[in-house]
């Protein structure tokens, strides 16, 4: 049998090119704050801080920056989304809940095992119970709260990635961003706009999952974690449905081979519409895994297909999850002028398939760091450790420790994972003591099995290009390519690619690795287990509007 | 040089439009808008007509909702110098529309009016003209090269198959088409120093007009492509689909 051990293939982080010994130039754009990443950690964290400055009062109005890759608000958000309202809550107290950007109140909830043709209903287990919680697009939210943000001053900035964190000794001072407007070989064509250097006392990277930025600045200054972080990719879907859903549906079991960790889920998002996904861990021993193929075979399954059946694909989209979850967590969360927040910190509790409501609360404390340690006129490491205080004694690490070996467990395989995960739950996270270690899953060494080629039916089932079609994603093809890919790709790893990437980017061509790099919708998942991603012109990728 | 861009805030052309529940209108809920595509092209020829001047100052008027704030703050971060709103739900008929914005317009002292030469939502390539004659100046629609020097603009429009070379005093009312420019992005300094500029506000009520929108719907669905065999032998089959299905011969 074929072997693949993932990392053999992979290139390093492009870390000259991520973290730049530079000031920002003369010409920069002078912020207080500077929040990289529009999603709920970034904006949370800018709403926060925007009101303690306003009824503190003494800094005056600061200057807070939010910089956001997409081209709008939202669209490179994606989540199920089950939401814990907490935080929201906390955030916007004269918000009503109903008023908050959610499609509606979890009104029931069923867990199933499915087997190719049927399904057995199995009881809730406790970490997936979602009485309270609300269902939502990500990219709602995202979009709401930017609204929020705008009226709080905050300066938002959709369409500008930032390229590199300009460091200064051990101190981050502040970003560039990205130019824009190159032709393929990297040189300044029509419409080309240079990068912009932005200053700041404080950065907090909110850059989500998988984050280049972080990764960046760890490797950096050498924060490890007890260990690595691992990944799932979740792809989705939205349609509109005849048949309203009146529950939330957790699947596991089918069409996941038994070493694969993951399940689907299908959310209603209101009497008209359906989201449907499969998340599934990067570390599935299978090389031929594919997540979007996965899906899409779903679909196909009685339990989902009554639903979808006569109905209409609205949207496409994918995600890598961080499930490292509680020892994935870095050993420190802020440095010099640096705090992180959210998916790129891996703020994510797998069990319950939650990271929305800690990136806001997360972005929250990360705010009240930074305004402290501008009020006391020192950002440096020492003063915005108080951060990792904050977070540390805060319920989302606390969540996490609870569930600290879950994931971990399911490493040996889908059944006795399962078992041990019930053990755990019983003892809150106590069993089976200390701590599960784990590879990075580009360490998972894989299999080539055997696979029968799947075909679409263009009805309930789409290819990967129909599905990146969906996305909305209109990159103009003339761009530069954005993805580091290795020098030594075997046929073997080139197919183990094109099966990792939902969205058509890797292909085998012959013996060859063929890369489409318009086709790219950010996920990251071959990030993960292979080629690396870098940032690239603003406004390209997806334009999700109800992910 | 003072310089007027009309702009209309339309639907992303990429959006998925569905009909709203009177049949008449979209339903705008989770659509994305944007600043009509041929209004900045307008926009990028005021801007680069005025950095070229080194003087002068350029104004974008728009016409909608307060919802189009936010379109003309797009303008202002692209270079544009104040903003003016006029507050309206609008109207299916492009007269009423163009007599609210020449009654903006008029004894300002503008050079040069431009306009997209028609919105993409509504295709009427109407309200540029319609304000060139309620201001009595001329116009040149459809432009897709423009210089100013000494008080006068040349102008190119493709016609079919050639070039055609226009020359007009100012002040004067043009049109853009494609090709007369790529407008720039917003930079990261202008959506700045956007928030700082002059946005007015002024409610407008327009006429009740001599058109109305009856209904709207949406193109036939593209049906899959049917394979009706191959070679010679499927030609039969393919004139009989043509005749039957297709109604096209
Ligand atoms: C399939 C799936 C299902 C999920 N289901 C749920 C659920 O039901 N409930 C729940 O609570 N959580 C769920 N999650 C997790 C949740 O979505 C995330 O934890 C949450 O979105 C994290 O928020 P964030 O702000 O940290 O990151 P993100 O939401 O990813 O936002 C990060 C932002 O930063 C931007 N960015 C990245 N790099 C740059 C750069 N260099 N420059 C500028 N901008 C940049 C990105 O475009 C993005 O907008 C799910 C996730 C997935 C993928």
């Amino acid at each position: 049998m074929t072997r693949i051990l993932p990392v053999k293939h992979q290139p390093g982080l492009p870390l000259d090119r991520l973290i730049k010994a530079e000031a920002p130039g003369a010409e920069a754009i002078e912020m207080d704050v500077l929040f990289v990443g529009a999603g709920p950690a970034g904006l949370a964290g800018a709403i926060e801080l925007a009101r303690l400055a306003k009824a503190d009062g003494s800094l005056g109005d600061l200057n807070i920056g939010v910089l956001e890759k997409a081209g709008g608000l939202g669209e490179h958000n994606l989540s199920g989304a089950v939401v814990n309202p907490r935080p929201f809550r906390e955030l916007f107290p004269d918000v009503p809940v109903e008023q908050l950007p959610f499609r509606q109140p979890v009104s029931g909830e069923a867990v199933y095992l499915l087997t190719e043709g049927g399904s057995v209903r199995i009881p809730t287990p406790p970490t997936m119970q979602n009485h309270g919680n609300y269902v939502a697009s990500l990219s709602e939210i995202v979009r709401w709260m930017g609204g929020k943000a705008e009226e709080l001053g905050v300066n938002l900035f959709a369409g500008f990635p930032v390229d590199s964190l300009l460091v200064d000794g051990t101190r981050v001072v502040g970003v560039r961003t990205t130019p824009a407007g190159l032709d393929r070989e990297g040189n300044p064509a029509d419409g080309y706009a240079e990068p912009t250097d932005l200053s700041a006392k404080v950065t907090v990277l909110t850059e989500g999952t998988r984050g280049p930025l972080a990764q960046a600045w760890r490797q950096w200054r050498g924060v490890g974690s007890p260990n690595p972080q691992i990944f799932a990719l979740g792809v989705k879907e939205v349609w509109d449905v005849k048949k309203p859903l009146d529950r939330i549906i957790h699947t596991l079991g089918w069409p996941l081979p038994k070493d694969a960790f993951g399940g689907t889920f299908m959310y209603p998002m209101g009497p008209s519409q359906v989201a449907i996904g499969l998340v599934v861990g990067l570390d599935a021993r299978d090389a031929g895994l594919d997540v979007h193929e996965l899906l899409q075979k779903t679909k196909l399954h009685p339990l989902f297909r009554s639903y979808l059946e006569g109905g209409e694909l609205v949207e496409w989209g994918a995600k890598t999850i961080p499930e490292g979850g509680f020892y994935a967590l870095p050993d420190r969360f802020s440095g010099d002028g640096l705090l992180m927040a959210g998916d790129c910190l891996g703020t994510v509790e797998v069990a319950s398939l939650k990271g929305i409501h800690y990136a806001v609360q997360s972005g929250m404390y990360a705010a009240r760091a930074a305004f402290q340690a501008l009020k006391a006129g020192d950002t440096g490491a020492a003063k915005l450790a108080a951060y990792d205080e904050m977070l540390r004694g805060s319920y989302v690490v606390a969540d996490m420790k609870k569930r600290r070996n879950m994931r971990l467990a399911f490493k040996n395989g889908f059944y006795l994972g399962g078992i041990k995960s019930v053990l755990m739950t019983l003892t809150n996270g106590a069993f089976p003591g200390g701590q599960i270690h784990s590879e990075s899953d580009a360490e998972e060494p894989r299999e080539v099995r055997p696979r029968t080629p799947f075909v679409p039916d263009n009805t309930l089932t789409f290819s990967k290009v129909d599905a990146v079609f969906k996305s909305g994603n209109a990159t103009r093809d003339t761009i530069p390519s954005h993805l580091v890919v290795g020098s030594d790709v075997p046929p073997e790893v080139a197919d183990f690619l094109s099966h990792v990437c939902p969205a058509g980017v890797y292909e085998r061509v012959g013996d060859e690795l063929r890369v489409n790099p318009p086709n790219c919708v950010d996920c990251k998942a071959t990030d993960v287990v292979g080629p690396r991603w870098t940032p690239r012109e603003g406004g390209s990728g997806p334009k999700y509007r109800v992910m | 040089m003072k310089i007027a861009v009309c702009l209309k805030r339309v639907p992303d052309t990429t959006a998925k439009i569905v009909v709203g529940g009177d049949g008449k209108s979209i339903d705008e809920s989770g659509v994305k808008f944007v600043p009509n595509p041929y209004d900045e092209y307008a926009l990028e020829a005021a801007i680069a007509l005025k950095e070229k001047a080194g003087a002068g100052e350029t104004v974008v008027v728009a016409l909608g909702t307060d919802a189009a704030q936010e379109t003309i703050r797009t303008a202002l971060a692209m270079g544009i110098d104040r903003g003016v709103l006029l507050q309206s739900p609008g109207s299916a008929d492009g007269f009423e529309v163009a007599k609210a914005i020449a009654a903006e317009l008029k004894g300002q002292g503008y050079d040069l009016i431009l306009f997209g030469k028609m919105a993409v939502d509504d295709y009427n390539h109407q309200v540029g003209v319609m304000v060139a004659e309620l201001l009595e100046l001329p116009c040149v629609s459809a432009v897709s090269a423009l210089t100013v020097e000494g008080g006068a603009l040349t102008a190119e429009r493709e016609i079919e198959g050639g070039v055609e070379q226009l020359a007009c005093q100012l002040p004067a009312v043009v049109t853009a088409d494609k090709g007369i420019n790529t407008p720039r992005l917003p930079s990261l300094k202008g959506i700045m120093a956007a928030k700082k500029k002059p946005l007015e506000t002024k409610p407008v009520s327009l006429g009740a007009g001599s058109i109305t929108v009856t209904s709207l719907a949406l193109p036939p669905e593209r049906q899959a492509g049917k394979i009706v065999g191959e070679g010679p032998d499927a030609v039969p089959a393919l004139v009989q689909l043509l005749r039957t299905e297709a109604k096209v011969i």
